[in-house]
């Protein structure tokens, strides 16, 4: 019977995740990723070179989902791969087990990550820079990363101990409805940081009695940006509108 | 002045790679990032405050699917350079008419980085090309390899945009330098204008559901705090 795979060498995998979109490419998205990731894996499971490369050709299909909760799904490639090595399973289920969750969880951890905890941490820590000035980038980071490290930690053991039984306790976090909280403390925060923005460098700003104005036309043009985006116009274009008025608003007074 | 775009190159390409490539861990954030640029070139200020508005304009930024977003580390560490370099150049800190005007130049370079990497994503189809014909013949380690060569290019390409920033700067302060003292408090003007509306971008960006209220109900309170601060003395 072909051993579990050593300590060691599910280390060298999970290292090897963070890589996991250095060679992403339009056609083959993270598929490089894979492959890199899982092969010390392979070399261990399969020393034979012929075996070796039919387990290499199963991961070369597409791959594409979040790369946090990638690290689960490489968990759990490896539980299946095992079970492969030692003849419990046909080489299906692992190419199976892959297609079936790597949409699914790439649709939660877009969700989670980049639209809830990436937002709220960053304006979190930008609404501290009032406080703590240059020392707010580290709260962000470590904010950030105690969840980002936990649970890709979590998901890389959860999937190599318990396969697609991943599922059900992924499901158990209840990730999409901290996501909600976590927008919200993004949008607070956002809003505070403009209104502070605006009063504080409206206020100081070098000039004559139209300055305290600047404060208030900086409150109203925040205004009118929230309407201008959400209607679709490029913030790019706002950004450049908004600059180009208060330029000459403070360069004609 | 070498020195100074060798640093800011060699961090502007290891950022560009921290951003999607390698690890995700946040310091490749507009915030950070520029704040480390700016500790890098002695003007911590100016990279806090040009890495707090391009964080706030990219906030609600995210590649979801075959959906790319701007690139928001190419600005943030551009932006901050260009405003320390005008700062240098003018023998102090940058200042905030020197942000508002390093910002204004620097919000092309998102979509600018966006077109480079998805030029540099269909240059790394030949390492999966590679990959095959080394997996085909059953080197699988060479095929595993590949993944870290695409890296390279991406590190050259960021860490030139960002090293060529510095001259950018230094070019552009002498231009800052001859301006009419009405034009530079049209540009002090415009940094708070350019901070509120990245703001209300980061609000909308949220896509929280109730995200006017919250941004309302937390923007007046900080509006008043800071008035009655203002008129009647801090606490």
């Amino acid at each position: 019977m072909t051993p579990a795979l050593r300590g060691v060498t599910l280390w060298r995998v999970f290292a090897r995740t963070f890589f996991l979109q250095a060679g992403f490419s339009p056609e083959a998205m993270q598929t490089l990723g894979l492959l890199y990731s899982l092969e010390p894996a392979l070399r261990e499971l399969y020393p034979d070179e012929t075996v070796r490369k039919e387990a290499v050709r199963r991961h070369l299909s597409t791959f594409n989902t979040h790369p946090y909760v990638a690290a689960g799904l490489v968990g759990g490639i490896l539980f299946h791969e095992v079970r492969v090595a030692r003849g419990e399973e046909p080489p299906d289920t692992v190419r199976r087990f892959k297609q079936t969750l790597m949409g699914p969880l790439a649709a939660l951890g877009d969700g989670f990550f980049w639209r809830s905890l990436r937002p709220a941490t960053g304006a979190l820590a930008a609404a501290l820079v009032p406080l703590i000035h240059g020392w707010a980038i580290f709260v962000y980071i470590a904010l950030y990363n105690l969840v980002h490290l936990w649970l890709r930690g979590q998901l890389f053991w959860l999937g190599w101990t318990l396969g697609d039984g991943i599922v059900g306790r992924v499901s158990a976090v209840k990730l999409p409805t901290w996501g909600d909280r976590l927008r919200t403390v993004a949008a607070a925060c956002a809003g505070a940081l403009g209104a502070w923005l605006a009063m504080r460098f409206g206020l100081h700003v070098p000039g004559g009695w139209g300055t305290p104005l600047l404060s208030f036309g900086a409150v109203a043009l925040g205004l009118v940006t929230v309407a201008l985006v959400e209607n679709e116009v490029k913030p790019l274009w706002v950004m450049y509108g908004l600059a180009g008025i208060a330029f000459l608003a403070g360069a004609l007074e | 002045m070498w020195s100074r775009v060798l640093v800011t190159a060699l961090w502007g390409g290891l950022m560009a790679l921290e951003r999607r490539a390698f690890l995700q861990a946040m310091l490749s954030r507009p915030l950070v990032a520029s704040t480390v640029t700016g500790f890098l070139l002695d003007d911590i200020p100016g990279g806090l405050y040009v890495g707090l508005v391009l964080e706030l304009l990219h906030l609600g930024g995210a590649s979801l699917g075959a959906s790319q977003a701007d690139h928001d580390t190419l600005p943030a560490i551009a932006g901050a350079a260009m405003a320390a370099e005008l700062g240098r150049a003018a023998g102090t800190h940058s200042t905030q008419a020197m942000w508002a005007l390093a910002v204004l130049v620097c919000l092309p370079l998102g979509p600018a980085g966006r077109v480079l990497e998805a030029s540099l994503d269909r240059r790394a189809r030949k390492y999966f090309g590679r990959a095959l014909t080394a997996a085909e013949t059953g080197n699988s380690q060479k095929a595993a390899r590949q993944n870290l060569r695409a890296l390279w290019p991406q590190f050259l390409f960021y860490g030139l945009c960002c090293g060529a920033s510095v001259v950018v700067g230094r070019l552009m302060a002498t231009g800052l330098g001859a301006l009419p003292l009405d034009l530079v408090r049209g540009l002090a003007w415009a940094y708070p204008a350019l901070a509120t509306g990245a703001a209300a971008i980061a609000v909308q960006g949220s896509h929280a559901r109730h995200r006017f209220l919250a941004a309302g109900v937390a923007g007046g309170g900080v509006i008043f705090l800071t008035l009655k601060a203002w008129y009647w003395g801090a606490p």
